[in-house]
C-alpha cells in the first residue's frame, strides 16, 4: 500500500505529548490558542491597512472589514443560505456514497489477497492521479446538475478512504484472528466483530482525508460548472468586482471547513478512545 | 467413554508444517503417543523450541495433523470446535471490547449468548477475581489481569477440554506465583467437584509440577515422548506445597530430564532426522 499518510499512530503523537510538567500543560492549554489568535489578527490588521492606506485596491483584494460587512449582510438577508445547503448536502451525500461503499470494499479487498493483487495498483493510480484531471470527462458523462457534482465528491472522496480501510484490513493483527478461529466464528461475524472494529482507526484516518478532498470536489465542482453553491457564489461575486461577497462566501467555506474537521476528530475520540497508546 | 482414561487419545501422532519459503517439511512432533483422561489436568514440559506449542494448536484445531490419531471424546480433530478452548499465551484481548464483552465473545461467536449465557459470564467475572473491573477496556489492565480475563474467556464456553498455551510466561514473578495458585482454584471450583480436562504447556518445570496431575516431558524438537511423570502430590495445594520434599523430588527429576535433552551430544542427532526428511 503506497499511500496511508494519516496513519492512526502519527495522528495521536500530538495528543500523548501532553505529559509535560502542569506548567507547561498550562502553557499549551491557554498560550497557544492565544498566540493562534494573534496570528490570526496580524495578518487581518496588515491587511486592513494595506487596503484602507489604498496600498492595495480594496476593489481589488477586499477587505477585512469589508468582507466581514458583506458576510453579516449575508446572514441578515438570508442570502447564504441556499448556496450553504446546496453545497453542505452535496458534501453530506457524497460522503455517505462514500462511506457506505468504501467501507465494506476496503475490508473485502483487505481481506481477500487475490482481490488485493487485482485491485491496488488501479486504486493507487486512481487515489495518485490528481481527480481534478476527470472533471471535464465527469461533465461530460453526467452533466452538471447536482447528480453530477456528487459524483465529484464522492470520486474525489473514495479513494483516500478506500486506501485507508485496505491498509487497516491487512494489518489485522493475527493473534486477533485466531481468537476467532478459536472460538469458531463464522467469516461474517470475523468480518464484523474484529475485522471491522479493529480497523476503525484506519477508518476514521481514512474519513478524516476523506472530508478535506469532498469539500475541495463540491467547491471545485461549483467554481467548473457554475450552477449552485458556495463555489459558484465565489465565481459569480469576483466576476462581477464583488469581492467583499467573494471574500465572505470564502470565509464560510473555511468554516464549514473547521467544523468538519473538528468533527471526524471528535468521533475519532468518541469511537477509537480504546486505540490509544498513553 | 467407558474406559476414563482416554478422553484424549494421542497416538502415533506426527504433526509439521511445509515451509513456504524453502519447500520442505518441518516436523514439529513425531511419533508421539499418550492418553488424557476425564477431568485430568496435564502439563507438557520439553526444551523451547520442541514442538510443543504447535502440539497444542492441533489440539485446537488450528495446525493440521500430518499423521497418526488425535481423538477428542474418540473423535478425530480436524479443526477448531467448542468443544475446545484456548488461553493464548499473549491474552490478545480485544482492546475494543470491555473486560465483560471479552469473556462474552466465545459465546457470542457461537451464538450461545442467552441469559444462561450471560449467568455464567457474570459467575466467572467473580470467580476469576475481575469484580468491579466489568466496564474496563483491555489497556487499563495490568498483565496479570488480562491473562485473568483470557482464562474467563476461554472459561465461558464451558470447553470439554481447556489447553493453555504459557499462559503466565510473560508476567512477572509474584504475578506468576499468584495466578498458579489462582488457575488451580478457578480449575477446581469450575468443574463438576474435579474439575475440567486440561492441557497446559509450559517450559516452566515447578509451574508444571504445581498444577498437574502428570506431568509429560518433551523432547528436543522435533518431539517425541521421553517420559510421563504422575505427580503424587495432594489436592487441593496452596503455595506450601512448593517447599515439600516430595515436590523438589519430582522437580529435580523432571528437570534432569528437560537439561538432558539440551546436551549438544543429541543435537547432531536431531540434525540427521530433520535432513532426511526434507529429502
Amino acid at each position: 500500500m503506497t499511500a496511508t499518510q494519516l496513519s492512526p499512530g502519527s495522528v495521536r503523537k500530538t495528543a500523548a505529548g501532553a505529559t509535560a510538567p502542569g506548567r507547561r500543560r498550562a502553557l499549551d492549554r491557554y498560550l497557544n490558542p492565544a498566540l493562534g489568535v494573534l496570528g490570526v489578527a496580524v495578518v487581518l490588521a496588515a491587511w486592513q491597512i494595506c487596503a484602507s492606506t489604498g496600498v492595495v485596491d480594496p476593489k481589488f483584494s477586499s477587505s477585512p472589514s469589508g468582507a466581514f460587512r458583506a458576510l453579516v449582510d449575508s446572514f441578515t438577508s438570508g442570502d447564504v443560505w441556499s448556496p450553504l445547503g446546496s453545497t453542505l448536502s452535496i458534501v453530506a451525500w457524497g460522503m455517505l456514497i462514500s462511506i457506505v461503499a468504501a467501507i465494506p470494499l476496503g475490508l473485502l479487498i483487505g481481506r481477500n489477497r487475490v482481490l488485493y493483487a487485482l485491485t491496488d495498483p488501479l486504486i493507487s493510480i486512481m487515489y495518485s492521479v490528481p481527480y481534478v484531471v476527470f472533471l471535464p470527462m465527469l461533465i461530460f458523462w453526467f452533466g452538471i446538475g447536482a447528480d453530477a457534482r456528487v459524483v465529484i465528491v464522492v470520486w474525489s472522496a473514495m479513494f483516500p478512504l478506500l486506501i485507508n480501510v485496505i491498509a487497516g484490513a491487512r494489518n489485522l493483527e493475527q493473534s486477533h484472528l485466531q481468537v476467532s478461529r478459536v472460538f469458531c466464528a463464522s467469516r461474517l461475524t470475523t468480518l464484523r466483530s474484529v475485522a471491522f472494529p479493529a480497523t476503525l482507526p484506519y477508518i476514521l484516518a481514512g474519513v478524516r482525508q476523506a472530508v478535506g478532498r469532498a469539500l475541495i470536489g463540491a467547491i471545485v465542482a461549483e467554481l467548473f460548472m457554475g450552477s449552485a453553491g458556495l463555489g459558484y457564489v465565489v465565481q459569480l461575486k469576483t466576476s462581477n468586482f464583488q469581492t467583499d461577497d467573494a471574500m465572505a462566501a470564502i470565509a464560510v467555506i473555511a468554516i464549514i471547513a473547521v467544523l468538519l474537521n473538528h468533527g471526524v476528530a471528535y468521533l475519532e475520540q468518541r469511537l477509537t478512545f480504546w486505540s490509544r497508546t498513553d | 467413554m467407558n474406559n476414563p482414561r482416554r478422553k484424549l487419545v494421542v497416538d502415533d501422532l506426527r504433526i509439521g508444517h511445509w515451509s513456504r519459503r524453502s519447500g520442505s517439511f518441518a516436523l514439529a512432533c513425531d511419533g508421539l503417543t499418550f492418553d488424557v483422561a476425564e477431568n485430568e489436568f496435564v502439563a507438557i514440559v520439553g526444551p523451547s523450541g520442541c514442538g510443543k506449542t504447535t502440539f497444542l494448536t492441533a489440539l485446537a484445531g488450528l495446525t493440521p495433523v500430518e499423521s497418526g490419531r488425535l481423538e477428542l471424546n474418540g473423535e478425530q480433530i480436524t479443526g477448531p470446535a467448542p468443544d475446545r478452548s484456548l488461553v493464548f499465551q499473549q491474552a490478545s484481548l480485544f482492546p475494543w471490547r470491555t473486560v465483560v464483552a471479552n469473556i462474552e465473545f466465545g459465546l457470542k461467536a457461537q451464538r450461545r449468548l442467552d441469559a444462561k449465557g450471560k449467568a455464567r459470564v457474570a459467575e466467572l467475572v467473580e470467580l476469576v477475581g475481575l469484580a468491579g473491573k466489568e466496564e474496563s477496556y483491555p489497556r487499563e489492565l495490568s498483565g496479570g489481569m488480562s491473562q485473568r480475563v483470557n482464562l474467563a474467556r476461554a472459561l465461558a464456553t464451558d470447553p470439554d477440554l481447556l489447553l493453555l498455551d504459557e499462559p503466565f510466561s510473560a508476567l512477572d514473578a509474584q504475578t506468576r506465583e499468584l495466578m498458579q495458585e489462582e488457575l488451580t482454584r478457578v480449575w477446581q471450583a469450575d468443574g463438576a467437584g474435579t474439575g475440567k480436562t486440561a492441557v497446559f504447556v509450559t517450559h516452566d518445570v515447578p509451574e508444571a509440577v504445581f498444577l498437574a496431575d502428570r506431568v509429560i516431558v518433551f523432547s528436543r524438537g522435533p518431539a517425541h515422548l521421553v517420559e510421563v511423570v504422575e505427580v503424587d502430590l495432594p489436592r487441593p495445594r496452596g503455595a506450601g506445597v512448593k517447599r515439600s520434599p516430595r515436590f523438589q523430588e519430582i522437580s529435580d527429576h523432571i528437570l534432569s530430564l528437560v537439561m538432558s535433552q539440551n546436551q549438544p551430544g543429541r543435537r547432531t542427532e536431531d540434525h540427521d532426522s530433520n535432513a532426511a526428511l526434507s529429502r
